[in-house]
């Protein structure tokens, strides 16, 4: 797709620039929200943009641009090279043309665009009827919605690279709010992947149901010390706001805490954390990454060990590694290191035994505030929670009005049992429940 | 931007299968940032967002489009989309399109464009530096410097043509202090939605300092206490409680689908009578002002709770129909490609008369929150958090030691009960505020304000 629109840019930048980086998207997604089984809203989105990277005279230069025209492609060529004159950074820039994997992930599902809009308004529908239908303390569904889409990414470079690769998804999220006397509790629930026949309806629904409504009739818990569970869902939650510990370009830039700590036992030895790119049930899978470089699964934490970083070219060539393939950047961002799936695997620690962990064990289901009350480059976080109290391995109260507090990497340290229980979430980060010796629990 | 007869083509298309309303929204926004990091710049990224979303309404149903190709063709189509979603008998067609007159208050001296890189990147550096002359425990200064030039057209099926352009510029520093073993961090952003004239009022020694002596300070604390004590929470972004606690649920976005504790409260008691609190979108050059809306209409002040009651909601077009109320210019976007919902602007509580040296010392164990970082709400349960990112312990009516940022939580419907004392140094500052129609720059802001008890997610 838009070869005339690469050619323009390549013979334009042939003449401006010493080397050249096209990165080209184009996404399309479509949402619907149902309201007490009514249509309240649809959305059709169509976007593409082209972000550039630029060297000349041993600098780099960014520009992008959503409008695609003869103008708007010299203008951006030569914001890149204006804004390249100000560059005092002298990291190496690397373009080259990369090989490709041997076997790519399935991330595309063409299944996706044969469901009819009236299927997707249906199943919509479907997902608020059940959510009401679950229980009577449900009073309202304030969200109830599917949505898909799909991104197709070009990356061409100056040295003949040329590579691309189409993306699809579809979720289905439900809100609801279920009250009991004075006390109101809000759950989500949410199917996430590329299989529009594969969501259930009665999963969604019951999950968020269920959130809410165990919280009901909650107590605060007595501020202190406990060992706590969580939930799988809250793992993946902490995994990806503290995810960037692990980008070397944090690490080469001072704002990560795991900075020379490669080879040291940094989380307790039943701990093993990697990144893999190549997995067919991860929404952030690839074939290549966003310098086109081949993806792949990087182990970063084996056994409590600290392996690995993750790399893009630039930052692996000023560690003197290889690029893991973890390349990130948008059409409006310059190049830095994302993630792609993180994960941590199952073991086989059920709930049960977790539960009974000690005389007190707090289980979280709910975490709020991760953007402001998490800080990903000290570690610490102090974060509004909700969840249950078990003594004896009994659960005796839902809980709410407390906060739980710690450091992320002494967290790891202090993983005590993994579960059986994984999940792939939405953000892309796939983990079980853990059960973690002492958190700090703060309250009334 | 777009011709007036073609827009109206695209307005008569979206209406073409009865809907009672059609809108397009408009977009050419040039962005600019620089990024001085580890004593370099290490970027200069300009680029351009270009687009248009729109939007039809049938009854409640909104239904909304967006792309960015402006080719007639490509126009048509996205007004055929929409148009086609649902189905009335009644059509209605565009008359004619009259152009808003207002004047642009918010005056612009200096455009940021006409300003070399060179002396951007000058006054970042003497931020970056006076950070790093705090001492050597500054281990990374990060500084950005953002420039916003937003161009929009907004013209509905009523007859509305309004054309508007925003110059927004923000400095964001980022201070990491570090002895080894620890690392801690502060940040400040002052904006304004103003020219290059704002940077130049700055003084950037000043600012790098102060964000430094922050870092410094909560690299030697300890962790703030647990428990629930009172808390009094200074000016300027001490307003963020406000903004999570009540500002959100005071949206029609939330109201309108009884996922607010404020419903049905108009006229009630909802807070202590020290409160009054106002959301005004025509402060002049202030970050979160426009002269109209993301829906066209002239923005203005309106006051939220007076003297502890409840007077007004902030509602957009969708929402004053849902709820059958009037728009209080509150629709807002991030741009084209999100509709308009209700969202705040300026928002902050006003100014009391307490004295803020009684606040403390009205105080025999408890927190002074200096100054404080982000926080969220479910505007559905009225649960709110907020964190504080400078902290201090108050002993027998003194502010003594300094201790590290921590979570406050309470419940919208009842911590606004609690404010006992408010003072009167009202101060406004910015933020970005996300949402159903994406981030949009807010001010929060109020005077110093006494909450009675709050509990407070400490480690210590």
């Amino acid at each position: 797709m838009y070869n005339k629109e690469i050619e323009k840019l390549l013979s334009l930048a042939k003449e401006k620039v010493d080397d050249v980086e096209i990165y080209l998207q184009h996404g399309k997604s479509f949402s619907v929200r149902i309201r007490q089984q009514k249509v309240d809203s649809f959305n059709y989105a169509d976007s593409k943009g082209i972000g550039i990277r630029i060297m000349k005279d041993g600098k780099v230069g960014y520009s992008y641009t959503e409008e695609f025209s003869d103008d708007a492609f010299n203008t951006v060529l030569q914001e890149a090279v204006d804004g390249s004159i100000h560059v005092e950074n002298t990291d190496p820039v690397i373009m080259d043309n990369y090989p490709d994997i041997d076997e790519k992930p399935v991330i595309y599902s063409p299944e996706l665009n044969k469901v009819t809009v009236d299927q997707k308004i249906e199943l919509a529908k479907e997902l608020e009827q059940k959510a009401y239908d679950k229980d009577k303390r449900v009073f309202n569904v304030p969200y109830a919605s599917y949505s898909d889409g799909s991104r197709y990414i070009r990356i061409i470079n100056s040295k003949g690279l040329d590579k691309e690769y189409k993306t699809n998804y579809c979720m289905a999220p439900v809100m609801v709010l279920a009250a009991e006397g004075e006390q109101k509790k809000s759950g989500m629930g949410y199917y996430a992947g590329r299989c529009f026949n594969d969501i259930s309806t009665d999963e969604v629904a019951t999950k968020a149901v269920h959130k809410a409504i165990n919280l009901l009739n909650s107590v605060s818990p007595k501020s202190g010390e406990y060992p706590v569970i969580l939930s799988n869902e809250m793992v993946t939650a902490l995994m990806q706001t503290f995810s960037g510990i692990f980008s070397a370009k944090n690490v080469q830039e001072g704002k990560s805490l795991l900075k020379s700590k490669i080879g040291q036992q940094i989380a307790n030895q039943c701990v093993t954390i990697y990144d893999d790119a190549l997995r067919s049930d991860g929404l952030s899978s690839s074939p290549f990454d966003d310098e086109g470089y081949p993806t792949q699964k990087t182990v970063l934490i084996e056994n409590g060990v600290l392996r690995s970083f993750l790399h893009n070219t630039v930052t692996a060539a000023k560690d003197k590694v290889e690029s893991t393939g973890n390349a990130g950047r948008s059409i409006k961002s310059s190049l830095t290191v994302s993630k792609s799936n993180m994960i941590i695997d199952a073991q086989d620690n059920d709930q049960e035994k977790m539960k009974k962990y000690g005389d007190k064990v707090i289980e979280i289901i709910s975490l709020q505030g991760l953007h402001s009350g998490a800080n990903p480059i000290s570690g610490d976080f102090s974060l509004s929670a909700e969840g249950f109290i078990y003594e004896n391995g009994v659960r005796t109260s839902s809980l709410s009005d407390f906060t739980l507090s710690g450091n992320f990497v002494e967290m790891l340290q202090n993983v005590a049992m993994i579960g059986n229980d994984f999940l792939m979430s939405h953000t892309s980060c796939g983990a079980p429940s853990l059960l973690i010796d002492k958190l700090i629990i703060s309250s009334k | 931007m777009l011709k007036k007869e073609l827009t109206a083509k695209v307005l008569d298309t979206a209406l073409a299968n009865g809907a009672d309303f059609a809108e397009i929204f408009v977009e050419n926004k040039y962005n600019s940032n620089i990024r001085l990091f580890d004593n370099a710049t290490q970027q200069c990224m300009a680029g351009k967002d270009y687009g248009a979303g729109i939007r039809v309404f049938y009854g409640s149903t909104a239904i909304y489009a967006y792309t960015n190709d402006l080719s007639e063709q490509s126009l048509l189509q996205a007004a055929q989309a929409v148009a086609k979603a649902q189905s009335s008998k009644e059509k209605k067609i565009v008359h004619d399109l009259t152009k808003k007159e207002f004047d642009n208050k918010h005056k612009v001296e200096i455009y940021p464009t006409d300003v070399s890189k060179e002396e951007k990147i000058n006054f970042m550096r003497r931020i970056n530096e006076a950070a790093r002359e705090e001492g050597e425990q500054i281990s990374q200064v990060d500084v950005t410097l953002l420039e916003k030039k937003q161009n929009i057209l907004i013209a509905n099926s009523e007859g509305l043509w309004a054309e508007d352009e925003r110059n927004y510029i923000r400095a964001v520093a980022v201070v990491i202090a570090g002895d080894g073993k620890e690392r801690q961090t502060s940040s400040s952003g002052p904006g304004a939605l103003s020219g290059f004239e704002f940077i130049k009022s700055m003084d950037p020694v000043k600012l790098g300092k102060e964000t430094a002596k922050s870092a410094l300070l909560m690299l030697n604390a300890k962790y703030a206490p647990k428990g629930q004590f009172p808390v009094i929470i200074d000016n300027g972004f001490g307003g963020v409680i406000f903004h999570e606690a009540s500002g959100h649920g005071l949206e029609a976005t939330s109201l309108a689908r009884n996922a607010s504790i404020f419903l049905g409260k108009l006229n009630q008691k909802v807070a202590s009578e020290k409160v009054t609190a106002i959301d005004d979108g025509t402060l002049l050059n202030k970050w979160g002002s426009t002269n109209i809306d993301d829906e066209g209409m002239t923005t203005r002040k309106n006051v939220l709770i007076e003297n502890g009651i409840l007077k007004s909601y902030l509602i957009d077009r969708l929402g004053a129909i849902k709820m059958n109320l009037q728009p209080t210019g509150s629709g807002r976007r991030q741009s084209y490609q999100f509709a308009p919902t209700s969202r705040m602007s300026n928002t902050f509580i006003d100014n009391g008369k307490d004295d803020f040296e009684d606040m403390i010392a009205s105080v025999d164990y408890g927190i002074y929150a200096k100054k404080m970082g982000g926080g969220s709400v479910l505007p559905g349960t009225g649960d709110f958090n907020f964190a504080v990112a400078e902290g201090y312990l108050i002993q027998n009516g003194k502010i003594t030691e300094p201790v590290r940022g921590a979570t406050l939580i309470g419940n919208g419907a009842g911590i606004l009960h609690k404010i006992s004392m408010v003072s009167d140094n009202l101060e406004l500052a910015e933020g970005m505020c996300g949402s159903q129609s994406g981030s949009v720059p807010t001010c929060v802001g109020q005077p110093a304000i006494k909450v009675d008890e709050i509990i407070v997610g400490g480690r210590g």
